[in-house]
């Protein structure tokens, strides 16, 4: 058996019943972009293809997205290699179950928090031109924000423990803050900026509204942010290996 | 919703098949440089209550691992019910209480009964395993809130789910006081009067005695002794006592102490100072107390000594033995 929907359903009641999940991958994200989008005077000024209002939603969408996937993954990786892992093995159901269900919850989770920060970001002014590129940039976060998966599963394996999970998501916030997303970057701090693992999933998901468009003196084309998100994955492919080795070893 | 049907049964575990419950042939399990398993042959029939004794690191819980199909063997065969680990753990007749930990903390009792009932298609069985665990007064009960006792008697009742035939517990006790220990155990005991084949781990010499019929001891990876529990206790339980008498008295000694059941190595070494005449006796003595009373009595027995072997030193002796 590689699916179970009992367990499924479990796993998504779980989520609900965790303070750490409701607050920092659905209520943060929303509450930030009502602060630093939807309540300024400079939300309705025009950006691209849409207003700023949009931008700051997208940016705070793909954070969502963002410490949804990694919270839930490392959670799970945790979880796994303290024994629960070893307790499914016993069952029908197995690894290869388990992590099925692990990989929808993080999805779903991921989706609903991109889902109301976008909802309440059509409710309250954000705009784009044509209701495809609302849709496309939805789908660039879901997609790109993956790699944020391997991260946090790559964390959890490493760490082995709840609080390994903790400090992905704070570590999070740097690479938000460092990453030109909760804020404007410029000058050398921009420049920095490339380099860091949000700052091509963001870029990527602005796509749609700015093409590259940055500030008045940077405009990126398009390889750039790609080039980031590829070789992030790579770092953090690297990270769940290693990580699946200490656990082994571990064991 | 559940793809895998409960596997029906009809008859005892005893009465369905002669394949053996467990049959381990030349296991061996290496990690990198470390052998911890080196080399093992056992075979569990059907109904056998078997404990699994060894100091840590001797190399039990890698052998039960192997037969839950948690982890592969570096070489060698091990067949549970004349089928691959795998196979019997898909099928749920073998299930295991593992080590402490394990267990989701935010989930109820209930709960994780249920989830892991689920993906064996046996939820109608909820009821009756918890009831056999003694968790009903327990049911809402969030697993972290549950003290490690109720913890291991969670994870006996999901063991009991599949209603498995062979049950296998690693050491399931580590960490419990007293009480919740016998509380453990009875409830394990109930469990096993119904015929089901029992394994389990424990570095606890009195759980072997108490509740195992044979007794399998592990020390580096090997069996250093497979026997009859009554018949191992008797080894280990037997005592060193020595004493001093007058060299006068040696043979008289040598001679009543020997009649005495239960009492074997004698020897007698004469010891010099002080112009004294005297001799050391040792002996190892089942009923310690009796020899002791006839050399310090009946006898002129003085600087009187009393050694109970640990198990630790029965390990040791075992294992050099080999």
């Amino acid at each position: 058996m590689t699916f179970s929907m009992p367990y499924l359903r479990m796993e998504l009641i779980r989520q609900l019943h965790n303070p750490f999940t409701l607050a920092f991958t659905l209520a943060l994200p929303a509450l930030m972009y009502i602060i630093f989008g939807a309540s300024q005077d400079y939300g309705t000024m025009s950006a691209g293809h849409g207003n700023v209002a949009f931008s700051v939603m997208v940016s705070m969408a793909a954070y969502g997205v963002m410490t949804a996937m990694t919270s839930l993954t490392s959670l799970a990786a945790s979880e796994a290699s303290q024994g629960w892992g070893r307790q499914l093995s016993l069952t029908p159901l197995g690894t290869s179950g388990y992590a099925v269900s692990k990989v929808i919850v993080a999805f779903a989770y991921a989706a609903l928090s991109l889902l109301v920060v976008f909802v309440i970001g059509a409710a309250t002014g954000a705009q784009a031109d044509g209701a495809w590129r609302w849709l496309l940039t939805a789908g660039v976060i879901m997609v790109a924000g993956t790699i944020f998966g391997l991260y946090g599963l790559g964390v959890g394996l490493m760490f082995n423990s709840d609080s390994a999970a903790g400090l992905a998501s704070i570590l999070l916030t740097f690479f938000a803050f460092f990453g030109n997303v909760f804020m404007p970057l410029s000058g050398t701090m921009l420049a920095i900026a490339h380099f860091t693992p949000m700052y091509g999933v963001v870029e990527l998901a602005r796509w749609p509204l700015s093409e590259g468009y940055v500030d008045d003196t940077v405009t990126d084309p398009m390889w750039m942010p790609i080039l980031n998100v590829i070789a992030w994955t790579l770092v953090f492919g690297a990270l769940v290996a290693l990580g699946v080795k200490r656990s082994r070893n571990r064991v | 919703m559940n793809t895998t049907p409960a596997p029906s049964r009809t008859a005892p575990a005893t009465a369905r098949t002669t394949e053996p419950a467990i049959r381990i042939q030349g296991l061996t399990k290496h990690f990198g440089p470390v052998h911890a398993v080196d080399g093992i042959d056992l075979t569990v029939q059907p109904g056998e209550v078997l404990a699994f004794l060894g100091p840590n690191g001797a190399g039990k819980t890698t052998t039960l691992d192997v037969l839950l199909g948690l982890t592969d063997a570096t070489s060698g065969t091990v067949k549970v019910l004349g089928g691959t680990p795998r196979a019997a753990v898909n099928a749920g007749r073998i299930a295991a209480v593992l080590q402490t930990g394990g267990l989701l903390r935010d989930v109820t009792v209930e709960q994780t009964v249920r989830t892991v009932a689920s993906f064996f298609g046996a939820t109608a069985r909820v009821p009756e395993v918890m009831e056999r665990a003694d968790l009903t007064r327990i049911a809402r009960r969030r697993v972290g809130k549950c003290s490690g006792g109720e913890q291991q008697r969670v994870k006996f009742a999901l063991a009991l789910v599949p209603d498995p035939d062979v049950l296998i517990l690693d050491e399931p006790t580590a960490g419990m006081d007293v009480t919740a220990r016998q509380h453990f155990w009875e409830a394990i005991q109930a469990d096993a009067d119904a015929g089901r084949t029992i394994v389990f781990a424990t570095h606890f010499l009195q759980e072997a005695e108490q509740y195992a019929a044979r007794t399998v001891l592990m020390a580096g990876g090997r069996i250093v002794a497979d026997a009859p529990t009554h018949r191992l206790r008797e080894s280990l339980g037997s005592r060193k006592v020595a004493a001093t008498v007058p060299s006068g008295t040696v043979m008289d000694a040598v001679e009543r102490l020997t009649a005495l059941p239960g009492v074997a190595d004698v020897a007698a070494e004469p010891i010099g100072g002080d112009g004294e005449d005297a001799t050391r006796i040792t002996l190892t003595a089942q009923d310690a107390d009796g020899a002791a009373r006839l050399l310090l009595t009946d006898l002129p027995g003085r600087d009187l000594e009393v050694v109970a072997p640990s198990l630790e030193t029965a390990f040791t002796t075992l294992t050099t033995q080999e």
